[in-house]
């Protein structure tokens, strides 16, 4: 039987050049990741303090943004065609998605990378998060336009693509992978309008100077009306692979078709009402409106917690098929010289605990105590840094010979590497949430403070330091082992199956669920009420309290180039 | 109890955040663990693996039939 590439070879050339993009960003933001860690423990010291934030922009960007969509958009491609058993409907507006989609990342990385030269009049760092009133280049906000574009279209594809699909199969239920992807981008759609209003109202007048001033509360909740369901957006895939990849990987089945769904749907309504949760501390949206964001929050706590366990009950399931017994000795059956299925089940016990410290961000109060601390990024880099990015990495091993027909290099080493990345996570994210506990503060190159000493409650600082250098160090050589892998995999000789692709049918399947979980246009409805419900009243006190162009001119990013134009700015901005 | 080369790795990975929560751990009870006692529990943690790894693995011969 023929693999991906066989069957639809036009398709698999556009998965493999957006894995492409992926890791390539992979690979940059990875080695921005390992100066950070080494500059701010103070171990060794490459970069100047003030293209400190340059590395981090880019690191932020290149990795949350660019490795994981690409890699998303890759995924998605896959899982709608090998789901509908149908090539795409036109591969020119494949590649025309990937090529706009490509370009604006392309812009970017150019706005931020060119903060390394002094000489050339741009900057972008704004860092991950790019509301105003930090200002950068304008080419770093159309790039950011078109990339977001360019994944609507690529959005549309993939509809058009089930479309079709739906015409020659009135009556069926839609499959799995394919009802992932769009439950997905449904949600996508509706949270980067907040992103899109932002940047393009907002961000690129005010950047060409054809607006003058900005409000920065109002770019500030726009973005976090995206910047939370983003984080789903790297999710999802995640997800689908845990869901239907993972189950067979384990040599089981998927436990219940039903729950999958009713976890996507439950993303769709939940993801987008809740981006205020990281303003608790923001002056000017009021209390309640904050409360509401909380709540809305927790309940996302419901689908993780059924992925949770559906998850685990397929990997049980697939485990027992291998001859696996007993209430724990089950799990030495488990295929665990597979790279595949270690990184992912890796991944998602490292997701277990980030969580739980998730859970520590969206309280409210107990939020206050690590708010803009070194716990965030621990939190984060367990979540998106593990959960999403090591998922991604274990499931090329599975994915990229279905995509070039050859088989991997070498098992052994892919096992070393997701390995590698679990234990370097382990150290730094574990010293990372106890620093934040402790108050040292996070986007800072160099968190001392003359006078004052941190005090760790256990250990000491010294050892938290140490800890991160030594967890930075360790992912950076896992993604040098993962890239090396995947590249010395393209020279290999091209076999008929390079990988077992089938995926077999889920315990419970799709007839046993509700038909109502389908229909996607009454929870696309139901998750605009949700969204109009929780944001129009705090964006209308926004507006009404310092227009919709605000009175803050903005700073200008260009360090190095307009010093004085800089703090200008910044002494107006605090008078 | 036979230990697969691959579940060996995944043990030792497992005994790591073991280890850096171990002082916490013991912080919860008073107990003021110093850095020293974590360095020895992992090295005993692995040591023990090792050894059960080591009396369950098939003799060389036994794997070529």
């Amino acid at each position: 039987m023929a693999t991906f590439v066989d069957r639809y070879p036009e398709e698999a050339s556009v998965v493999k050049a957006s894995l492409v993009v992926s890791f390539v960003a992979l690979g940059i933001g990875a080695l921005f990741g390992l100066v950070q860690a080494l500059h701010r423990t103070g171990y060794f010291r490459v970069i100047d303090s003030v293209d400190y934030y340059t590395v981090l922009t880019g690191h932020g960007v290149l990795l949350a943004l660019v490795f994981t969509i690409f890699f998303l958009v890759g995924l998605f491609t896959w899982a709608v065609v090998q789901s509908l058993e149908r090539p795409l409907p036109d591969i020119r507006l494949t590649w025309a998605w990937f090529g706009l989609t490509t370009t604006g990342a392309v812009f970017v990385a150019v706005a931020i990378l060119a903060g390394f030269v002094p000489s050339i009049d741009m900057s972008a760092d704004v860092l991950y998060t790019f509301y105003a009133p930090l200002q950068a280049h304008p080419l770093f906000y159309v790039g950011l336009a078109m990339f977001i574009v360019g994944t609507w279209l690529a959005g549309a594809d993939w509809f058009l693509a089930y479309r079709d699909w739906r015409g020659d199969n009135p009556d069926e239920r839609i499959p799995l992978q394919t009802f992932m992807v769009l439950t997905t981008m449904l949600m996508w759609y509706l949270s980067t309008i907040g992103v899109a209003v932002s940047t393009v109202f907002f961000l690129i007048p005010w950047s060409f100077g054809i607006v003058e001033t900005v409000n920065p509360l109002l770019t500030r909740t726009l973005f976090w009306f995206f910047g939370h369901p983003v984080v789903y957006f790297w999710l999802m895939p995640a997800y689908l692979m845990w869901y239907t990849v993972m189950p067979k990987l384990a040599g089981g089945r998927l436990f219940s078709d039903p729950l999958a769904r009713v976890v996507f749907v439950l993303f769709l309504l939940l993801s987008t009402p809740v981006g205020i949760h990281h303003q608790y501390l923001d002056p000017g949206i009021a209390e309640g409106f904050k409360f509401i964001a909380m709540t809305n929050t927790m309940f996302l706590l419901l689908p993780s917690l059924l992925t949770a366990f559906t998850v685990v009950a397929s990997v049980e399931h697939g485990a027992r098929q291998r001859g696996g017994e007993g209430y724990i000795k089950w799990l030495g059956a488990l295929p665990w010289r597979d790279p595949a299925f270690t990184g992912m089940a890796l991944a998602g016990a490292l997701f277990a605990a980030g969580g739980f410290s998730g859970m520590i961000n969206a309280g409210m109060n107990i939020n206050y105590l690590i708010h803009n601390t070194l716990w965030v990024p621990g939190h984060f880099h367990l979540t998106v840094g593990t959960a999403v990015a090591l998922t991604m990495m274990a499931g090329s091993y599975w994915l990229v010979p279905q995509l070039t027909g050859k088989r991997l290099y070498s098992r052994p080493i892919g096992l070393l590497q997701v390995v590698l990345w679990f234990v370097g996570m382990v150290f730094m994210s574990n010293a990372m949430h106890r620093a934040g506990l402790v108050g040292i503060p996070r986007r800072t190159a160099e968190p001392q403070y003359q006078s004052f000493d941190f005090s760790a409650v256990i250990g000491t600082v010294g050892e938290l330091r140490a800890q991160i250098a030594l967890g930075g160090f360790l992912l950076f050589v896992s993604v040098v082992l993962f890239l090396f892998n995947l590249l010395l995999s393209a020279f290999e000789e091209p076999i008929e199956n390079p990988v077992d692709d089938s995926l077999p049918a889920p315990l419970s399947g799709a007839s046993g669920s509700p038909v109502v979980l389908d229909n996607l246009r009454l929870w696309t409805a139901i998750a605009i009420v949700l969204v109009i419900l929780a944001y129009t009243l705090p964006l209308a006190s926004i507006v009404g309290d310092a227009g919709l162009f605000g009175n803050v001119p903005g700073v200008p990013v260009w360090v190095s180039a307009n010093a004085e134009v800089t703090i200008e700015a910044l002494t107006e901005v605090i008078a | 109890m036979n230990i697969s080369r691959a579940g060996l790795l995944v043990l030792v990975a497992f005994s790591i955040p073991v280890a850096v929560e171990l002082r916490v751990l013991f912080g919860f009870f008073g107990v003021d663990l110093p850095l020293a006692a974590v360095v020895v529990f992992e090295a005993v943690f692995l040591l023990a693996i090792a050894v059960v790894y080591n009396l369950g693995a098939e003799p060389k011969s036994a794997t070529k039939h």
